[in-house]
């Protein structure tokens, strides 16, 4: 009241007129509060009064009300007046009065009062208020099932000046504490009468879950009104509940969502409810009123068939609800309508993706043809997956075109496609029945089939497929003006006769939209005709020339038409013609005694149709002396053939061949060339590798056939099989001749190119092939190209030698197998003689030289060899000194004379007794063996002497001593000259290692320690020794002529002084012995005392 | 035939009483149907849960309580104490009450699991052995000399269950209604297997 009373106060100030009016108006929210004040700020400066308020419903009719003034009672009132109208003054009983709308401007309003007073006011139209009258909701029907709320009101536009635009404001409250859920506006436009509009709002909460309430209000804005636009009351609230039953329930239930949504289900009870779940997982619960929950689930999976169930369990129970997700049908797919007969159209659709719903949730189909209004419905309850659905859609007489919408439609949404088509154009026939064959001739047949449908006004083009045995299947295409539900008939012409076909119907329409399936197959035997040809004949003479063999060949199936029955065969010459009996089919062969005449032969072949054209040949061949035979080798498994053109061969050429082995006549098969042929390929089943055959080229004249060329050869050439069969013939010492056979011709396989010969020498085998191809030089190779040859010589060979000798014969094919064989070659008696011969001739020849060489310098080989020798009783040497020799037994030398000494010369010292027994010159005192039993204990001969010098060199070191027990051994003049082979090697040697003559003055003075020096000394020691040394010479014979010249043992041979004492002594034969060595023949050896030998 | 009702009446006081010998062959011969239809109960059972998805297959899961179907409930504790004639009654009249039920489900069923032909099948084969047994335990009962027709559930009762079974009720409460009758299909057999098996000469009492 403050407030109004503060904002009224300004206007009283501003006109005095004004009386007073009491503040009556409610609390005002503060913007309110500052619109009004603006506005009577505004009237103010306008000069309104702003006691006098006036509203609008409508627009046309204003209700003005004010305040009496202070002192005048409300019953005062007398009259109102409004000037400017035609009726200005209106009589008043109270403070309020109704007015048409006036015009915009300012009017002055005087209210008379009956005591006199007077209330002038200035009214304008920016001054009035337009409040529609309360909305009035004309029903609110829930729907439970989509849990949504549909409103329906009246916006009683008649009322109003149209076009006016009202705005709308609609709120939802819910539950018992009437919480705004929905708050909404929106605009319609007044159209100047009353309309009913709809609202509809969907609950995520399930209606059944807690009471709803909706209210409505509205305002409304006109242009041309330019009052205050103000909002109507709300309207009273329509509720929308569900009545609770006494057990617990679950909402919704049995709803169809889109998979992937939201949903809440609430669980009414008046019982705690412990848990809510879906299917297996459990959701918190969330509290509604009382004890009511709600669960949300969010992102819903797609269901399965059953649906998904929700369950809440209270202490005492469980309760639950299913609810199916799933999608909205997809658009039809591949939506197709065509006809099979012109009767009805077959649409055939593909559903596209699953819905995921099924039973009464699954897609509904309707077929709506928009030209005739029929529809049809195509439902049931499962849905096979990639399943094409369809439905059959009854033509209609006189209706081609034909415009189809397929809608496919669930709870969840719909769908559709539309096809607009010309039946006669979509026409894919039905598959052509009762397909039957009826025979014209042997060639044309006619072919008969059932086409159910109504084609009276379309033109059918049909396909006829025919299928031969061994043959492409060939399709013939026939057009035919259709029918209804006829039969049709089509003749297939140029057909083999005696053929089994198989046929093959299909149809189509014009224009072309799809073939029908093909009919079944039904096969057909034509009819025979006479054979087309001939058979193909030839004829061979009997070795004996006296019968005529008659050979044909079968007609081929083609030729043939029919089943060969028989053949018959005529012969004919000049004067008769001879018919002979008729040869059965199986028969290809017929024989002919005949004289060597000419006739001509005629062959036919008959069937159930007639007899063939005759095939001829004469009897007798055209000679050809100019025939020669050639060679050939197939090519694969062909045999090539060429020849020239003869333009004397007017008919054909004809190849024969058979077997080279088989006896004549000789014929395995033959083939018939055209005559502007000049080459042809042989191929038959019959030819074998390695197997010769022989071809014959007939050609053939006016006058019959003539041998034009004979070829041998093989398809395929082979190694031989068998080895050559070769034998030697003759054997010398240097050459073996060696023979062979002929391979025949069967065993060949081949050309025979020639024979390889291999030897060597030796008696064991040799792998000839491998030693000749990697060169072995003892193995020898001879390649024998001329085939015609049969022998060969083998020179140059060794006498009496072993030789193997292997052959094989070849052919382009290959080596055939070896044979082999082993020769000695015969002894050379000639060259023996010769070599005995030579030798003893050379021999005698050296003899007799040798001999008068020897006679002829026999004084000078006795000069040299055989001195004289002096009187041993002349020398004083030997006169030994009794006087010395007695006191010792054993010292048995000879005692030396020192004014003349003796030279003696030992060859050579060995131990070996036997040896020195077969010295031929012995010396005198080892025949006495009795004399020394102590010093030789092996039987060796000791010459020794004991001169007075001798005691001197008693003193000598140990060097000479290893020689006191060494034998004088005599050598035989050959080991004298030893030495002088390696004097060098002589002088360089150790004393004591050196074998050979120890001076005979060094003798042993200890006996016993000479024993065991000379067991050493027996190993080391052999042959000859000095008696003494250099120096010895020197000493011993000072008047030497020699002594002075030199110390070798040349120098020492012969004493100077004295020859008597010079022996031969014969050495040991001991081939150990370095020194009998003789390392080759020497002159010396003629000489050599060699009884052995 | 006094004597083959007193062993009807009380069987376990004379177990050496022999029946004829095409009566103990009927006796046996019903007893293995009710055998097999027992096995073949069990099976339907784990079908139909396995096709109504979680939570029914779920272990621990207790389905709602139902009222007695049309008059319908599992065999009675008492059941084991009544005479063997009188549960062969009670048996014969129960087996005959459950193939409307089982259709039922099964009409029911075909609109949920239209791509379950086996429990479809199943369901169908267990109203018409239902039917067969409940008409073999009658005739077996009919040779005994006993009533062959017992109280049975009130027609009004049983249609009162089909409508609940009929797709009128919510899917969910059809769901728990065939889960109840098939449970009560395995019920009733295997408790007439097992009070055949008292008539069946060697057989346990």
């Amino acid at each position: 009241m403050g407030v109004y009373s503060w904002w009224r106060q300004p206007s009283l100030m501003v006109d005095n007129k004004r009386p007073r009016m009491a503040p009556n108006l409610p609390q005002l929210l503060s913007a309110l509060t500052l619109l009004h004040l603006t506005v009577q700020v505004n009237s103010l400066k306008r000069g309104a009064l702003q006691d006098l308020k006036c509203t609008t419903s409508n627009i046309q009719e204003w209700e003005c009300t004010w305040t009496t003034p202070q002192g005048v009672s409300r019953g005062t009132v007398k009259e109102v007046c409004i000037k400017d109208r035609p009726q200005p003054c209106q009589k008043l009983e109270t403070t309020k009065f109704k007015i048409k709308a006036l015009l915009p401007g300012d009017h002055e309003v005087t209210i008379h009062y009956q005591n006199g007073f007077q209330s002038k006011f200035t009214l304008n139209e920016k001054d009035v208020s337009l409040i529609p009258d309360t909305p009035e909701i004309l029903a609110l029907s829930p729907d439970f099932r989509t849990s949504m709320l549909l409103l329906k009101w009246s916006d009683k536009g008649s009322a109003f000046p149209y076009p006016s635009n009202a705005t709308w404001e609609i709120k939802v409250l819910r539950s018992r504490s009437m919480e705004t859920v929905k708050l909404v506006s929106f605009n319609t436009v007044l159209s100047g009468k009353d309309t009913v509009h709809h609202w509809n709002w969907t609950s995520e909460l399930p209606l059944e879950c807690a009471p709803h309430s909706v209210g409505i209000r509205w305002r409304i804005d006109n242009h041309h009104f330019s009052g205050y636009k103000e909002w109507s009351n709300w309207s009273p609230l329509k509720n929308v509940s569900r009545p609770r039953g006494s057990e617990p329930e679950v909402f919704p239930q049995d709803i169809v969502v889109l998979a992937g949504s939201n949903i809440t289900f609430c669980c009414l009870s008046r019982t705690k409810v412990l848990s809510g779940q879906i299917g297996n997982t459990l959701r918190p619960l969330i509290p509604l009123d009382g004890e009511d929950v709600v669960i949300h689930v969010l992102n819903i999976p797609f269901s399965e068939d059953s649906g998904s169930n929700v369950v809440f369990t209270t202490h005492y129970d469980v309760y639950g609800a299913v609810i199916f997700a799933g999608y909205p049908p997809d658009i039809p797919r591949k939506l197709n309508c065509e006809t099979r007969d012109l009767k009805e159209i077959r649409c055939s659709w593909n559903p596209g993706r699953p819905t995921r719903l099924v039973g009464p949730r699954n897609t509904e189909y309707t077929l709506f043809e928009s030209i005739s209004g029929k529809s049809l419905v195509f439902k049931r309850f499962e849905t096979l997956p990639n399943e094409s659905y369809w439905l059959a859609f009854q033509m209609l007489p006189d209706q081609e075109i034909y415009n189809f919408t397929l809608t496919s439609r669930n709870r969840l949404g719909q769908a559709a496609s539309a096809l607009l088509i010309n039946v006669t154009e979509r026409v894919a026939p039905h598959v052509p029945v009762s397909l039957k064959v009826k025979d014209n001739s042997s060639t044309v047949v006619t072919l008969s089939w059932h086409l159910p449908g109504n084609f009276a006004k379309i033109t059918l083009l049909c396909q006829v497929r025919i299928y031969k045995a061994n043959s492409e299947e060939e399709v013939r295409n026939t057009t035919i003006k259709g029918v209804e539900d006829s039969v049709y008939f089509v003749n297939v012409d140029k057909l083999t006769p005696y053929t089994t076909y198989a046929f093959h119907v299909r149809c189509s329409t014009e224009p072309f939209w799809k073939w029908s399936k093909w009919s079944n197959e039904k096969q057909h035997l034509t009819t025979e005709a006479i054979p087309s040809k001939g058979p193909n004949i030839w004829r061979e003479w009997s070795s004996n020339g006296k019968k005529l063999y008659i050979y044909w060949k079968p007609l081929s199936i083609n030729e043939a038409n029919g089943e060969i029955l028989s053949y018959k065969i005529s012969c004919s010459s000049n004067e008769e013609t001879q018919s002979l009996s008729e040869i059965p089919v199986s028969q290809h062969k017929a024989e002919i005694q005949l004289d060597k005449s000419d006739y001509v032969i005629s062959v036919v072949a008959k069937n159930s149709a007639g007899s063939s054209p005759p095939s001829k040949i004469a009897s007798m061949e055209i000679p050809n002396d100019n025939i020669t035979v050639e060679q050939v080798v197939g090519m694969g498994k062909k045999i090539f053939l060429t020849w020239h053109h003869d333009p004397n061969m007017t008919c054909d050429y004809v190849i024969k061949w058979c077997n080279s082995s088989q006896p004549e006549p000789c014929l395995m098969d033959w083939i018939k060339v055209p005559s502007n042929s000049t080459e042809t390929a042989i191929e038959s089943d019959q030819f074998q590798p390695g197997v010769r055959y022989n071809f014959y080229l007939y050609g053939c004249t006016n006058q019959g056939y003539q041998l034009l060329r004979s070829v041998t050869g093989y398809i395929e050439e082979l190694a031989p099989l068998v080895a050559p069969n070769f034998t030697v013939e003759d054997t010398s010492a240097d050459s073996i001749l060696v023979k062979w056979d002929d391979i025949p011709v069967e065993k060949l396989q081949g050309f025979l190119k020639g024979y390889l010969l291999y030897f060597h020498k030796g008696d064991r085998d040799t792998p000839k092939s491998r030693g000749f191809e990697s060169g072995h030089s003892d193995i020898k190779l001879k390649n024998i190209t001329d085939t015609s040859q049969r022998t060969l010589r083998i020179a140059d060979l060794t006498e009496q030698t072993s030789y193997h000798l292997v052959m094989q014969a070849y052919t382009n094919g290959g080596l055939s197998p070896e044979r082999s064989m082993i020769v000695v070659t015969k002894e050379n008696s000639v060259g023996l003689i010769i070599a005995i011969l030579i030798p003893v001739a050379v021999a005698v020849i050296v003899g007799v030289v040798t001999s008068i060489l020897c006679y002829r310098k026999r004084e000078w080989i006795k000069e040299t060899f055989y001195p004289d020798i002096p009187n041993p009783e002349n020398c004083k040497a030997l006169q030994f000194q009794k006087s010395v020799c007695e006191g010792s037994s054993a010292l048995k030398t000879l005692e030396m004379n020192p004014c003349t000494p003796n030279n003696v010369e030992v060859l050579e010292s060995r131990s070996m007794v036997p040896k020195i027994e077969d010295t031929e010159i012995i010396s005198p005192i080892a025949e006495r063996p009795g004399e020394i039993p102590e010093a030789d204990p092996e039987n060796h001969v000791v010459v020794s002497y004991c001169p007075p010098v001798i005691e001197e060199e008693i003193a000598k070191p140990a060097a000479d001593e290893a020689g006191g027990a060494s034998q004088v051994v005599y050598l035989d003049v050959q080991s004298m000259y030893q030495p002088q082979a390696k004097p060098e090697e002589e002088q360089d040697s150790d004393p004591v290692v050196v074998a050979g003559y120890k001076p005979q003055m060094h003798l042993p003075i200890n006996p016993a320690a000479e024993d065991t020096a000379a067991e050493d000394e027996a190993d080391k020691t052999a042959g000859y020794r000095p008696q003494a040394n250099v120096n010895t010479w020197h000493l011993v014979s000072p008047d030497s002529p020699r002594s002075t010249d030199s110390n070798s043992e040349i120098v020492s041979f012969g004493s100077p002084c004295s020859i008597n004492s010079r022996q031969f002594l014969i050495p040991p034969k001991d081939e150990d012995s370095p020194k009998s060595n003789g390392g080759g023949w020497s002159f010396t050896n003629f000489f050599q005392n060699k009884p052995n030998d | 035939m006094s004597q083959r009702e007193g062993s009807l009446e009380d069987p376990q006081t004379d177990s050496s009483i022999s029946f004829l010998p095409h009566l103990e062959a009927k006796i046996r011969q019903t007893h293995n149907l009710a055998r097999l239809l027992t096995k073949y109960a069990e099976q339907l059972l784990e079908e139909y849960v396995q096709q109504q998805g979680d939570p029914f297959g779920l272990p621990g899961f207790s389905p709602p309580q139902l009222p007695p179907l049309g008059g319908l409930s599992g065999p009675a504790p008492s059941h084991a104490g009544l005479p063997v004639s009188e549960r062969l009654r009670l048996d014969a009249a129960a087996l005959s009450a459950l193939p409307a039920l089982l259709d039922a489900v099964r009409r029911r069923q075909a609109e949920l699991n239209p791509r379950a032909p086996r429990l479809l099948r199943s369901l169908e084969d267990a109203a018409r052995q239902a039917r067969a047994l409940s008409v073999a335990v009658e005739t077996v009962l009919a040779a005994l000399g006993a009533a062959a027709r017992g109280p049975g559930p009130e027609p009004a009762a049983t249609s009162a269950a089909l409508s609940t079974a009929n797709s009128a009720a919510g899917v969910f409460s059809a769901k728990v209604l065939g889960l109840h009758v098939c449970g009560l299909y395995g019920e009733w057999v295997s408790r007439t297997e097992g009070d055949l098996g008292q008539l069946v000469p060697g057989g346990v009492a």
